[in-house]
């Protein structure tokens, strides 16, 4: 944090992938509480997920204080990015900088490795017409998205998933959402990541009226939603089990975060004998449900 | 009667190649209920899903689940053609999840073989599948020739057989059995 007089409030660069993200959450005290800018200056780096999370954090900023964070010194090349991921279309934070047209990312044929962030509405109807043009439109850029992971069935696999994810926004969280997806390079790795997350009921407000569905913690409760085909609306449910079973046959890494747990299914490293399944509790607690599913190459 | 679901979904406005939500599922199942007004009784439906890429467990649930339950209450037979192979694990996870929570199996048959070597999607037991099979290869055959060839008790075997007719896989006419 800066000085005493608390002009502002200096973000770490802590923005790298969801653990990581845990830092920035527990900030979220002093940033509501301190109606001043938060200074992006150190920010090196910023994946989808921690993106889109911190995109929920300034609109429930918004929501609850009726006034927007402001965000200054962003580096050129963070503000290039979040400008081409359409992070300011939400409108939810102040940007006083603006970036001159000329450095901003062109929106052509290669720079197309990635899905914008969109809103999934809460309402049913809305919702189908968004989630129907964000599949053809990932349909269209699949050969670059998933560039290193290419055939028909990964695409397919994929249609499933955000449709998936996307309609258990406006099912189960009684809010809206947001996606976004991006092969992007960390180290020697390429990394394609999607995330579907919104700042609605979460998963135990959602599973309250399921006095038959015992757990101790959150994260058993994600585990199970996870595993087993279970619903808060319905006798039964297929989504989530469903993308769980993708998410193993593509030996990818699943992250769901709700509430104060988590959950990780590292699919990549199930085959090795190694643990796979990771729950932790007890974390800052933010509202909704968070879903990031990764494959690396 | 055959039913070109892409053909369908187009009259509909509906966008393919992928047929997703519980809202494009009733409205796709709708249609075809209005379409299935004149077919007679003990008929064969095609679902013709070329040109569809993936179905999910909305839609699924919405429209194929919805047109199962039909089939044994208006006495038509389903089957299903040009199945992706996602849509094949999709079906098969909703009827698997719908045959552990309800007290009832479904299943449904299909024209081109799948991923599972069969001609079906569903959760059945090994002795009914071969059952199914004997009776794609061998039309018009009576409880006798299926105790035969399953070597099996032929009880547990009659029992398996009104099994599979209750679930819409087999038809039996005048005495004699076949696959859908």
């Amino acid at each position: 944090m800066s000085g005493s007089a608390h002009k502002h409030i200096v973000m770490p660069d802590r923005f790298r992938d969801p653990y990581i993200f845990e830092n920035i959450l527990s900030m979220q005290e002093p940033v509501f509480s301190k109606e001043c800018p938060l200074d992006m200056s150190r920010i090196a780096f910023m994946e989808p997920y921690s993106m889109i999370s911190f995109l929920l954090m300034g609109r429930n900023y918004l929501r609850n204080r009726g006034s927007k964070l402001t965000l200054i010194n962003l580096p050129v090349h963070i503000h290039q990015y979040l400008a081409r991921m359409d992070f300011f279309e939400s409108a939810v934070f102040n940007i006083p900088e603006v970036l001159d047209t000329n450095l901003m990312f062109r929106r052509n044929k290669s720079s197309s490795r990635l899905l914008e962030i969109t809103e999934i509405p809460n309402k049913e109807r809305q919702s189908v017409k968004v989630i129907s043009a964000v599949i053809a439109l990932f349909r269209k850029r699949a050969p670059l998205i998933l560039k290193y992971w290419m055939n028909d069935s990964v695409v397919d696999y994929f249609v499933t998933v955000i449709s998936e994810l996307c309609q258990n926004i406006f099912e189960h969280s009684l809010d809206s959402g947001y996606m976004a997806m991006q092969t992007y390079r960390s180290g020697n790795e390429n990394i394609a990541r999607l995330v579907i997350s919104d700042s609605g009921i979460g998963i135990i407000k959602s599973f309250s009226s399921r006095n038959d569905i015992k757990y101790t913690e959150g994260s058993e409760l994600i585990e199970l939603a996870l595993t087993t085909p279970i619903s808060s609306k319905r006798e039964f449910g297929y989504g989530l089990c469903q993308v769980n079973n993708i998410v193993e046959k593509l030996k990818g890494v699943i992250y769901i975060r709700s509430g104060e747990s988590s959950l990780t299914a590292f699919y990549n490293r199930k085959d090795k004998n190694s643990k796979y399944l990771f729950q932790r509790n007890g974390l800052i607690r933010f509202d909704g449900m968070q879903i990031s599913i990764s494959l690396s190459s | 009667m055959i039913i070109s679901v892409e053909k369908t979904a187009k009259e509909l406005k509906v966008k393919t190649p992928d047929l997703i939500t519980r809202p494009v599922g009733r409205l796709m199942y709708s249609s075809t209920v209005d379409k299935l007004a004149v077919i007679g009784a003990g008929e064969v439906v095609i679902l013709d899903f070329a040109g569809i890429k993936v179905i999910d467990s909305s839609f699924i649930d919405e429209y194929v689940v919805r047109l199962i339950h039909d089939s044994c209450k208006r006495d038509f037979y389903l089957k299903l053609r040009n199945i992706s192979a996602i849509s094949e694990i999709n079906i098969d996870s909703v009827f698997n999840s719908y045959s552990n929570y309800k007290d009832r199996r479904i299943v449904i048959t299909r024209e081109d073989i799948g991923r599972n070597n069969r001609f079906y999607i569903g959760p059945l037991s090994e002795n009914e599948s071969d059952i199914l099979d004997y009776l794609r290869i061998n039309q018009g055959t009576t409880l006798d020739d299926i105790v035969n060839f399953t070597g099996a008790d032929s009880l547990k075997v009659k029992k398996s057989v009104e099994e599979l007719m209750f679930m819409r896989v087999l038809k039996k006419n005048n005495g004699e059995f076949t696959a859908v």
